[in-house]
């Protein structure tokens, strides 16, 4: 479904836009883990069919294309980091993922080795980065709204510039590489909206 | 596509032969083949796991090589990839009493691939299987503070349903966010060997449903990562039993409750029973109504004590009777009097005191303009077994009644066919109203005087009838018989049925029969004694006689009655002759006058008696 900023109460009070903002948190939170969950089916499925060979493992580069985007890798460094900072690496990082997963859906629809129901998890995969960016652009905007952020995101509404690189090594990424690596960003930006959640909105639920 | 498919389906078989299923970044082996001995085997890891998502350990053996397992010969070093750079590293932390590597939250990164390795003193034990992503190893600590709560009981009282409620673990920080655990709750009876499991959710409370009243159930949690698949350890188990003290309770009272309440109304219905038995006597078995007359004891007639009955029944004049008789069936409600009171007038019955016995008997009013319209019998039981069925007299009563009263009141109601006649089982009589009253104080319990040989028989009437001109006599009606009121009419007297008692109880014939009967010849004298009511050849009713039906009809025939010495209605028994014949006491002077035997009880007795054999000679 569509990320749309449903707000409860229309009038300007200031508890009444917390409580949008949170209910805007968790529905992309909410929206993230069921992301995560069908990468980690389609990874999962992806190994049962296709053993990977052990070296493929013990690669000292995952060539992950995100790579080059700088993540907070840990607890502290995720509560450190401003808040302005979380939110960019989250959008660059749905960005990062738009086209190469759109690709993966069309490849794996013309190839017969997955089953039916792999193709339909790669669209739904691929329609929800789309919609998930959406989203957290709208968590980032009503942010900037309540003055929680400062403006310094710039024009977020332009991938372009979110994007680290020109975006064309995602094509090296083989099927598997590809499904891994989404798996593990899936899981990093799940991970950052919670924290950001609860360091915004602390006192709903978490 | 075949060729695909065979091949993928003979990977799938060997990756269950081999029961290996390696989880990316995780390389550990789960199960080692046992059958391989440990002499041969190289020292390795044995697990890497993470708790909390920011430190992690490693635990290694040494295999075989039992000269390396002591500390410090076997060292651990681990690559971080974060950068093509990097290199390997020793353990940060040693725990050598576990041999186990411990890092720290500075040393643990999420989401960068690590490479543990076993270096001994020359040789590098490294398998690239032990390569693996810190979030791939997490295994959350298992929550905490388990309790239970009774949600609800079955209707049945068999099973209820508990709430299950825990903490999350302490070692996870799910408040900030950073981890998002979903638990799963299995559970088993004491003595089960298998567990059931519930389905992963990650709130911390749970319903079990269906659990048996009075079986003891063990209860553990286990938490995950969400959508991630390893499991960390079993929680504590808890123990829930719920036994069946508490419903006990409440159903114990409730039985002694029932019971007492049972046998308190069994003792008001039996002390119910015997306070109204008399009168549940007559609701459930009623009285047959005997024949009774107040104030005379059938004990006295038994004994022949004619004098002490004459006594009762005169003696003491009026008071004293009633009361006496009150007295004397005191004891038996029951029985029903045959109350014969003068002043018990019907309506309409003013002008003359002398309405007949009948006639109050009855209740019917004297002289009244109504008329009577078709009577049928009041119950539906028109089969007549018996002529002396209790329901005879009464049914015959107003059959009687109805034909000796054709001097109903003059003019209208001259309608044959006004009333609606019933089934064709029961006889109906319509009386032509109209036309002066032929009979209209004959009694209805006329007395047999005697019975002829014939058939007929002899009633002595209570009073005088009173004989006119009868233009039209009384009619009848069957429902086939609608002429019948015309050719009524045309005749002067009325015509009578004779009323034909068969000796045998049979019951009454029918019209025919009795008609056939012969008739004495008698002669209408009007004031005299009784009557002879005998089969009257009736020339013309052809109409009505010809239905032959079996309905008994009386019609009085008073022209040709022979009256002879007047007989009191209720003439006293005296006394029983040799020859079993009534004494009857001798009648008081007759007087044309009709008030005459109308109290029997009062007026003096008849002296003399008359004999069956006495009857024939007797001439007016």
């Amino acid at each position: 479904g569509s990320m749309k900023a449903a707000s409860i109460c229309s009038s300007d009070q200031a508890g009444c836009h917390f409580l949008s903002l949170a209910n805007l948190f968790d529905r992309v939170i909410q929206h993230s883990a069921r992301m995560h969950g069908i990468s980690n089916d389609l990874h999962s499925e992806f190994e049962l069919y296709f053993l990977p060979s052990k070296n493929q493992i013990g690669r000292v580069n995952r060539n992950c294309h995100t790579s080059t985007i700088l993540t907070p890798n840990g607890k502290e460094y995720a509560q450190r980091i401003a808040r302005e900072e979380l939110t960019e690496v989250i959008l660059k990082l749905l960005v990062a993922w738009r086209d190469p997963l759109w690709h993966f859906h069309q490849n794996m629809a013309q190839q017969l080795t997955f089953s039916h129901f792999s193709s339909n998890k790669s669209l739904e995969m691929s329609d929800m980065v789309h919609e998930l960016q959406k989203g957290v652009q709208k968590v980032a905007e009503k942010m900037q709204t309540l003055g929680i952020i400062s403006n310094s995101l710039g024009n977020l509404g332009s991938p372009k510039a979110l994007l680290a690189s020109d975006g064309a090594e995602w094509r090296l990424m083989n099927d598997y590489d590809l499904l891994y690596c989404f798996r593990r960003d899936s899981n990093k930006i799940q991970n950052y909206l919670k924290i950001l959640k609860c360091r915004t909105v602390p006192e709903h639920g978490c | 596509m075949a060729v695909s498919l065979s091949s993928v389906v003979l990977l799938l078989l060997l990756i269950i032969a081999l029961n290996w299923l390696p989880a990316p970044g995780s390389a550990f082996l789960i199960d080692r083949d046992p059958t391989t001995s440990s002499a041969t085997l190289e020292p390795h890891f044995t697990d890497c796991i993470s708790r909390d998502q920011e430190t992690f350990r490693c635990w290694w053996s040494p295999g075989g090589f039992h000269n390396l397992s002591s500390p410090g010969t076997l060292r651990v070093f681990y690559l971080k990839k974060d950068s093509p750079s990097s290199e390997w590293k020793e353990c940060p932390e040693y725990i050598h009493k576990n041999r186990e590597c411990f890092f720290d939250a500075n040393h643990t990164s999420v989401w960068i691939p690590y490479c543990v390795q076993l270096r001994g003193q020359n040789i590098t034990y490294f398998n690239e299987d032990d390569c693996f992503t810190v979030e791939n190893i997490v295994r959350p600590d298992p929550p905490v503070s388990l309790n239970w709560t009774l949600l609800n009981m079955s209707p049945s009282g068999l099973s209820y349903d508990v709430l299950v409620s825990w903490e999350p673990p302490p070692s996870a920080d799910v408040g900030v966010g950073w981890m998002r655990i979903e638990y799963e709750i299995q559970y088993r009876e004491r003595n089960a060997t298998s567990w059931e499991a519930l389905e992963k959710q990650p709130h911390t409370q749970q319903t079990i449903y269906g659990l048996q009243i009075g079986r003891e159930y063990e209860v553990h949690i286990r938490s995950r990562m969400q959508a991630f698949v390893k499991f960390g350890e079993f929680s504590d188990s808890i123990f829930i039993q719920v036994t069946e003290i508490p419903s006990k309770d409440s159903t114990v009272p409730f039985t002694l409750v029932l019971i007492f309440g049972i046998v308190g109304v069994l003792i008001v219905i039996m002390v119910i029973v015997a306070s109204q038995q008399q009168r549940l006597m007559m609701i459930l078995l009623p009285p047959v109504p005997a024949p009774k007359i107040k104030g005379i004891d059938s004990e006295l007639l038994k004994k022949g004590k004619l004098e002490e009955l004459n006594f009762i029944l005169n003696g003491g004049g009026l008071e004293g009777l009633p009361a006496y008789a009150t007295d004397f069936y005191q004891e038996e409600p029951w029985v029903e009097f045959i109350e014969v009171d003068e002043e018990d007038a019907e309506g309409g019955d003013k002008e003359d005191n002398c309405s007949s016995d009948t006639q109050r008997l009855l209740g019917l009013p004297h002289r009244n303009t109504e008329g009577f319209s078709a009577i049928s019998p009041p119950d539906d039981d028109s089969g007549r077994a018996s002529c002396y069925d209790t329901d005879l007299p009464e049914h015959d009563t107003q059959m009687l009644m109805v034909s000796l009263l054709p001097g109903q009141p003059e003019d209208d109601e001259a309608s044959p066919d006004a009333p609606a006649s019933e089934t064709s089982e029961r006889p109906l009589i319509q009386t032509q109203i109209g036309g002066p009253q032929t009979w209209v104080n004959t009694d209805l319990y006329a007395q047999v005087s005697n019975v002829m040989p014939s058939g007929g028989v002899v009633l002595s009437p209570g009073q005088q009838p009173k004989i006119q001109e009868n233009s039209s006599g009384s009619e009848r009606e069957t429902q086939k018989g609608g002429k019948l009121s015309e050719e009524e009419q045309k005749k002067n007297e009325p015509q009578f049925q004779l009323l034909v008692v068969v000796p045998e109880g049979s019951g009454y014939t029918g019209e025919n029969e009795a008609r056939q009967t012969s008739t004495p010849p008698s002669s209408p004298v009007p004031g005299s004694g009784y009557q002879t009511i005998q089969p009257h050849a009736m020339e013309t009713k052809p109409a009505a006689t010809t239905d032959a039906s079996q309905s008994p009809y009386i019609l009085p025939e008073s022209p040709q009655s022979q009256l002879f010495t007047p007989v009191a209605d209720y003439t006293v028994v005296q006394e029983l002759d040799t020859h079993r014949s009534l004494l009857l006491n001798p009648p008081p002077s007759q007087s044309p006058s009709l008030c005459q035997q109308q109290h029997p009880l009062k007026a003096p007795m008849p002296v003399g008696y008359i004999t069956p054999d006495l009857l024939g000679n007797l001439a007016p």
